[in-house]
């Protein structure tokens, strides 16, 4: 009876209905339950303390209803697609030098013309990502250029190129800001992989947490670090334009071997591959199309334009700055970069100006290694979708980021840095073969399609992309070859990704098949028969309730008890004949005390007995389960029910069903038994 | 929004919903004023008991239609971050129910809706538990009429007020 409420008048009385489902679900229509965040909570001690930690590291559960969908305005979207690319300009011109440096001093005057050349390399490959934006508005890039005009080996290339690119960008990018932190403080320099690790745990953390690429917190370090660059430039070109200045002839680096002054193609086209990674992060743009204000397309295509733009001033300027003032790169007794060295230059070394510069480019290298975490578990969610990764990287955790996309990307991202001692130059070989490799496929991928559609004006578009993949292409094998031997790593990187990725698409699509009900089928009603098999240890509670729960799924029940002590045994039976007189207890004498193997032979047997022209029963094997009351304590209990449970698993025409028996349940049993 | 000269404040509102077309004006304008007020709202679906039955009688446990209307205002609610809970009552007289709960809660307001009938040439239905709430409530009351029908056909132009405006709030 519930308590009546009584109002003001005699007869107004009321009663308050209890809502049972009201904490956990809410009614959304029909047969529709949505469940709140209450059903999410974890019910065990053990549970709550673990959601507890994960809360203060990561944040409360986000609902789907929370997810922040921002538009970005071409302002905000140069800020975030700016900073992968426009961060390449703060290491290459380095690596050139690296190359050049080989060759004597006078080979250094040969950086500027490959600079440029690589810039006329960095307009074709955007004009060509402009035209990919534009007929792809949908977002994706290379790889959904690659997935609706290639077959399928094309697209999962691009797949694992990309995956290792967005893998690249954060071991090169962290290490590269390592470097630049410690150019700016030299007492850092023993802790330089320290540093790498650090941050990306930083970033991760902060991915973890569902950090977006919001436009505000990427607008200020991406403008302070271009705006800071270009005055950094300006002031380089000051003087050397206006007052002449410029260095002496550069020394070869410390213990370079002796080479003759004459300066090989092969050098050049080492410098030039080398040189080239200044493109990585241009495709970013094309990847993020759908994030743009509307016009989608023409926005993201007028920002291509501008970052192309921007990094082409940015790459060049720093790359004469350094060459007219003779800078190299130090690695002894501490690591100076490159465009460390030309802020020093600009803005005195160890001025205010100088410090900001290089905080800016730590900074803006930062963030370039958060970009990845944006692309990667996207487009490993992506894959997992279409069933060539596994399902876990489409599940979105807590805060609705891509849990396993962001912690394999860290992980493997972090292996490389420590592998690899924390060395931007020595990671960078690895970094532009896939880029280059997805540049080109892409590329391909768009001549089909022109091929294919041929709209208005197709033609010279076509000729764009041609000379595009040609291009990169070429740069791809120049790169591969030039790098070698550590770039000839990404050429088992790549298959063996792509292998697994294949792998996986087999298994799930012989899963699908196995597991497939035809939509046109009117499922019939059950018509097998079913039996039950008890196996018991004795006559315990948990087995009168696994016995009672057997008599309710079919009539025909039995127990089994397999004993390595015939006395012990027969002693059971007595009992079981007069405390359970309707299910028969069959007793398996065991003289070589073996639990498992005498029950799989016994169901084996009852199998072989089944008459031949009836159909093979469903035998349910009903186990009966102590369940413990601390975690502890599991320990001790249900290893033989689990070996059991482990072996029955794939036994054909067999059900295992867990019974398990509570402490709580004891008093309820007393008053039964 | 409502004007903030005329907005109407209050600590605690109680809103009377009937699973009408009503409902969703009455919870999304007390969220809103709620909102700007820092509220507490209070749903109350009241299922009215007829004499056949006991007072007591489970009649509305099982009922997924009554509990789906209080669960409308959560999730109204929860969209614009406002505190909702949600009563659901039996009672023998629906408007009785709802001053008494309001009165019981210490609410300074409650929110009803007034639905629109186009039949015989249209009309608001007053019924029994507006008239109940505006004499009986010791506190403000603020009804929620439909829009009127007729206007909605004629659109906006026939319409005495601008779309999205017409709702009357009628304070006692």
């Amino acid at each position: 009876m519930k308590p009546w409420l009584h109002g003001r008048k005699p007869g107004d009385r009321r009663v308050r209905v209890e809502r049972p489902h009201a904490p956990y679900f809410r009614y959304a229509g029909p047969g529709l339950l949505v469940a709140r965040e209450a059903a999410s909570r974890p019910r065990t001690p053990a549970g709550r303390a673990i959601a507890r930690v994960r809360g203060m590291l990561f944040g409360r559960p986000l609902s789907i209803h929370e997810e922040i969908t921002e538009r970005l305005s071409k302002k905000k979207a140069l800020a975030i697609f700016s900073s992968d690319p426009i961060s390449s300009s703060a290491y290459a011109t380095e690596e050139i030098l690296r190359v050049l440096v080989l060759a004597g001093a006078g080979a250094l005057l040969l950086s500027l013309p490959i600079a440029i050349a690589i810039a006329v390399l960095l307009a074709v490959v955007a004009i060509s990502y402009r035209q990919i934006v534009q007929a792809y508005p949908s977002g994706g890039g290379d790889y959904a250029v690659a997935r609706r005009n290639l077959p399928a080996i094309g697209s999962l290339v691009v797949a694992a190129a990309l995956l290792l690119d967005y893998v690249m960008t954060v071991a090169v990018s962290t290490a590269s800001a390592a470097e630049q932190v410690i150019s700016a403080v030299p007492a850092l320099a023993d802790g330089k992989v320290v540093l790498g690790v650090g941050s990306i745990a930083l970033i991760t953390l902060g991915n973890m947490r569902g950090l977006r690429e919001s436009g505000n917190i990427f607008a200020l370090p991406t403008y302070l670090f271009v705006g800071s660059a270009l005055t950094m430039i300006a002031i380089g070109v000051f003087r050397i334009v206006i007052n002449g200045e410029g260095a002496a002839p550069a020394e070869p680096l410390p213990g370079a071997p002796e080479i003759p002054q004459a300066v090989g193609v092969l050098l050049i086209i080492r410098a030039f591959a080398s040189g080239s990674v200044a493109l990585t992060g241009t495709e970013a743009v094309a990847n993020g199309v759908p994030a743009f204000n509307p016009p989608e397309a023409r926005n993201a295509a007028a920002t291509l334009a501008v970052v192309a733009a921007l990094l082409a001033v940015l790459f060049i300027g720093i790359t004469f700055v350094a060459s007219s003032f003779g800078v190299l790169p130090v690695d002894e007794p501490v690591r100076r970069t490159v465009i460390s060295q030309v802020a020093a230059i600009a803005f005195g070394n160890g001025s205010i100006g100088f410090y900001l510069f290089q905080t800016f480019t730590a900074l803006i290298l930062f963030l370039a290694a958060n970009t990845s975490y944006n692309a990667f578990p996207r487009l490993a969610a992506i894959l997992a979708r279409d069933g060539y990764m596994p399902r876990q990287f489409s599940f979105r955790g807590d805060r609705l980021a891509f849990t396993s996309g962001i912690v394999v990307l860290s992980l493997v991202a972090i292996a490389l840095l420590v592998a690899f001692g924390g060395d931007t130059h020595a990671l960078i070989p690895l970094y532009s073969v896939g880029v280059f490799a997805a540049f080109t496929i892409g590329q391909s991928g768009m001549i089909v399609h022109w091929l294919r559609e041929r709209p208005v004006g197709w033609k010279p578009r076509l000729a764009i992309n041609l000379l595009g993949c040609a291009m990169t292409g070429s740069v791809a094998v120049v790169v591969l070859i030039a790098k070698a031997p550590a770039s000839l790593l990404v050429g088992v990187i790549i298959p063996a990704l792509v292998l697994m990725m294949l792998f996986i698409n087999r298994q799930y699509r012989a899963s699908a098949q196995h597991l497939a009900v035809a939509p046109d089928v009117v499922i019939p009603a059950p018509h097998r028969e079913e039996r039950v098999i008890v196996p018991v240890p004795g006559i315990t509670r948990a087995v009168v309730q696994a016995v009672n729960v057997g008599r309710s799924i079919a009539p025909d029940v039995q127990a089994v008890l397999i004993s390595d002590e015939p006395e012990e045994a027969a002693a059971i039976k007595q009992r079981w004949e007069r405390q359970l007189p309707e299910v028969p207890l069959v007793i398996v004498e065991s003289p070589y005390r073996a639990l498992v193997g005498p029950m799989l032979a016994y169901l084996d047997v009852l199998d072989r007995t089944w008459p031949a022209d009836r159909e093979q029963p469903i035998t349910f094997v009903v186990i009966p389960e102590y369940v413990a009351r601390r975690w502890w304590e599991r320990v001790l209990y249900n290893q033989s029910a689990n070996r059991l449970r482990r072996v029955l698993i794939g036994r054909p025409h067999t059900v295992v069903v867990n019974v398990p028996y509570r402490r709580e349940e004891e008093a309820q049993a007393e008053a039964t038994t | 929004m409502p004007d903030s000269n005329t907005r109407p404040a209050f600590h605690k509102a109680v809103l009377g919903l009937n699973g009408g077309p009503t409902d969703q004006l009455v919870v999304h304008l007390g969220c809103q004023l709620a909102k700007t007020a820092g509220a507490v709202l209070v749903a109350v679906h009241v299922v009215e008991v007829d004499w056949r039955h006991e007072l007591s009688d489970d009649v509305s446990t099982g009922d997924v239609g009554a509990s789906a209307i209080l669960d409308l205002a959560e999730g109204i609610a929860e969209r614009y971050k406002v505190r909702l809970t949600a009563d659901l009552l039996q009672a023998r007289d629906v408007g009785a129910a709802l001053v008494d709960e309001a009165i019981e809660l210490g609410a300074d307001a409650v929110l009803v809706g007034l639905p629109y009938r186009k039949r015989f040439g249209g009309d608001f239905a007053l019924g029994a538990v507006v008239p109940y709430v505006f004499q009986n409530a010791p506190c403000q009351v603020i009804v929620v009429r439909e829009p009127v029908a007729s206007s909605e056909d004629r659109g906006s132009a026939g319409s005495d007020q601008p779309r999205g405006k017409q709702r009357q709030e009628v304070t006692a």
